[in-house]
């Protein structure tokens, strides 16, 4: 009957998704990422300052308006005197306290670019005290003063948003490499847990083996999807409540990069974990018949990581083409911008391609394999015209 | 009626079955007998379409049986299996939907095969924390879930106690009563005289004998004793002429004669050994019955 392949997904599915060890290490994935976006939002300020400003003749809105000139935000607090100043710095209310405007006091490393701000303006009302005081106009020394900073032009520019976007293609490359490798092992120790627990028999009474790897995969990635789903969501959400994207549609887009690139690479890669499960008969073997996928999975990874600071790179131009390194390198080269609209359909259409040629290999073998015990050497199954 | 036409399967150089042919018809229980390694399990994974045969075929009802009338077969295969984290009553009931349940009839019926074995109050524990002979009969469940057309049971008694053993008859005779054709095979003998009118004999690969026991019995035309002298000297049967010695037994044995008119010396023969504790006629047992197809 067609359509059994479907009862297979859905046992996987609900059996794996309510698995204990699933649900616990699904919720500790969970906190760490709000823990450390939550976190990032708290230590990760950059470029905004609180100064304390006490007593007559401060300069607090000056240095207001010089660091805003620099992009540099300050906000000003008004303690009641220097000792509440104090207090304030130590307890880290404010990053610095400027004294009756003649004196700087910072906790123990002074922020610097907010210090520097400080002495420009200090110096400056300095310079103009001491010139008026020699004898020139108030308004002649404010014309001669009044210059505005010296245009900074970068060989490099930094941008923002590439700076974020690199993070964030970092930690999508970081988490599919997890589920990829997370998801194809369920895919092979499952083939196994069948073949040893030999319930493989009983179920290739009523199913097809074809059906069976089918729902097995399905089921499987598709709980693989929904997780990657939620962790996006919470991430997302996390971010946003706490404000610490600048730039939320790049995250967006970048949450739905990674899931589409996880569903090419875990098919491309599920029918090979599938195969390397169906040759063995105990979870103990399962390691040696993964290690060509495990070598070229970690080595994907690594190009994908290089992938992040060197988008352009040759390496990451040609392995985002290939369909077994494609869905840890093309993710980064999208999302940094990198990627050409023509040569992300390309490398979707040969992910695509390869997987579907490669899935009846995958599901002859394995079915071939499946009620064998023993070590079965795949050439034999090849060959082999009849189980 | 399920028939198996001509069924021939070879691995490699091992010829697994050689031109096996023998039927099951609805309400018979079928034993189906041989040593280790003659052919029964290949037999019942063709007909549940586990193996191909390289050449015969399956018939049900008269028609070659195909994937979907399979699914309707119930089948216990030798090497048993079941999830072993997965709990019984979902287990069950996900074995019941791959036999083309919907759901509420799915679990219905997993709770009446749970019921039925005995096994209902662990319904909700994980398979691997049963003992083994209540794991022995969630298998069985799991071979009756689906209430099915026709049973083939490989070695269903083994690893059963007593009571298993009790229970597992009744239900099928239960099954058989319902119009079920059921073919179990089993090491057992005696349990396959008791259970089954009808047995089909496999040797190397061969069919060496199939019908109905009775008739088998009468076909045989051996003239065998039991008998029992306490106190003899060892040795005293050996005197005997036209007597074969079938099986020792303690303070005695079964003896083939050529013809019946030696039943009378052998009596005579043990009253001068000993004291004759038990003396009788007795008809060829199924054990017997194998043996000498076997030799045959």
């Amino acid at each position: 009957m067609r359509g059994l392949w479907r009862v297979v997904a859905r046992r996987e599915f609900v059996e794996r998704g309510r698995d204990r060890g699933f649900v616990i290490s699904t919720a500790i994935t969970l906190l760490i990422l709000v823990g450390v976006i939550v976190l990032s939002s708290v230590f990760g300020r950059g470029t905004r300052f609180d100064l304390a400003v006490v007593g007559e003749g401060s300069m607090g809105e000056d240095v207001v308006a010089a660091a805003a000139a620099l992009g540099i935000e300050v906000t000003l607090v008004e303690p009641a005197d220097a000792r509440a100043a104090e207090r304030l710095v130590r307890d880290g209310g404010a990053d610095a306290a400027l004294l009756d405007g003649d004196r700087i006091l910072v906790r123990s490393n002074p922020a610097e670019q907010l210090v520097g701000v400080i002495q420009a303006v200090a110096l400056r009302e300095r310079s103009k005290a001491a010139l008026v005081a020699s004898g020139l106009s108030e308004m002649d020394v404010d014309a001669a003063l009044a210059q505005p900073p010296l245009p900074v032009r970068a060989l490099d520019p930094v941008d923002a948003r590439q700076r974020e976007n690199a993070v964030v293609a970092f930690v999508g490359v970081l988490a599919l490499y997890g589920q990829l490798f997370a998801y194809g092992y369920w895919v092979a120790s499952g083939v196994v847990e069948e073949k040893a627990s030999r319930v493989v028999e009983v179920l290739l009474a009523t199913v097809r083996p074809s059906q069976l790897l089918r729902g097995k995969i399905l089921g499987i990635g598709l709980l693989g999807l929904a997780q990657l789903l939620l962790i996006g969501v919470v991430g997302l959400g996390t971010a946003r409540a706490v404000g610490s994207l600048e730039f939320p549609s790049g995250a967006v887009a970048t949450i739905g990069v990674v899931l589409a690139w996880f569903v090419l690479g875990f098919f491309f890669y599920a029918g090979l974990f599938a195969v390397a499960g169906s040759i063995v008969m105990r979870q103990e073997d399962l390691q040696t018949t993964m290690t060509p996928l495990t070598i070229v999975i970690v080595a994907s990874f690594f190009v994908g990581i290089n992938a992040t600071q060197d988008p352009g790179s040759t390496l990451a131009t040609v392995a985002s083409l290939l369909p077994p390194s494609a869905p840890l390198v093309m993710p980064s080269r999208i999302v940094l911008g990198e990627a050409s609209g023509w040569s992300i359909v390309l490398s979707a259409a040969v992910s695509i391609s390869a997987t579907i040629a490669l899935i009846p290999i995958a599901t002859k073998i394995y079915s071939r394999a499946v009620l064998r015990s023993g070590r079965v050497r795949i050439r034999q199954l090849l060959r082999a015209e009849r189980s | 009626m399920l028939e198996l036409l001509r069924l021939s399967r070879r691995f490699g150089r091992v010829v697994a079955l050689d031109d096996v042919s023998f039927s099951v018809a609805e309400g018979q229980i079928v034993g189906f007998v041989g040593p280790n390694g003659a052919g029964k399990t290949t037999a019942m994974r063709i007909a549940l379409g586990v193996l191909t045969a390289d050449a015969g075929e399956v018939r049900w009802r008269g028609e070659t049986l195909d994937a979907a009338t399979r699914r309707r077969f119930g089948y216990l295969p030798e090497e048993r299996g079941l999830y072993p984290k997965m709990r019984v009553l979902d287990q069950l009931v996900y074995l019941a939907r791959l036999h083309g349940l919907e759901p509420g009839e799915a679990r219905r019926q997993a709770e009446r095969t749970v019921a039925l074995l005995g096994v209902a109050d662990r319904a909700r524990d994980r398979t691997e924390s049963l003992s083994q002979g209540n794991q022995q009969r969630v298998q069985l469940a799991a071979a009756l879930v689906h209430a099915p057309e026709a049973l083939v049971l490989d070695e269903p008694f083994s690893g059963l106690d007593p009571v298993g053993v009790d229970v597992l008859s009744g239900v099928l005779r239960e099954q058989a009563a319902e119009g079920v054709p059921v073919v179990f095979s089993s090491h057992q003998l005696d349990l396959v005289e008791r259970l089954c009118e009808s047995v089909v004999l496999i040797h190397h690969g061969k069919i060496v004998a199939a019908g109905r026991i009775a008739e088998l019995r009468a076909a045989d035309p051996r003239h065998l004793v039991r008998v029992v002298v306490a106190g003899a000297s060892p040795g005293w049967l050996d005197r005997l002429d036209g007597v074969l010695v079938l099986e020792p037994l303690p303070d005695g044995a079964i003896l083939e004669l050529t013809d019946r008119a030696r039943e009378v010396q052998v009596l005579d023969a043990a009253r001068e050994a000993g004291e004759v504790r038990h003396f009788s006629v007795i008809q060829p047992s199924l054990t017997e019955i194998f043996r000498r197809a076997v030799q045959a």
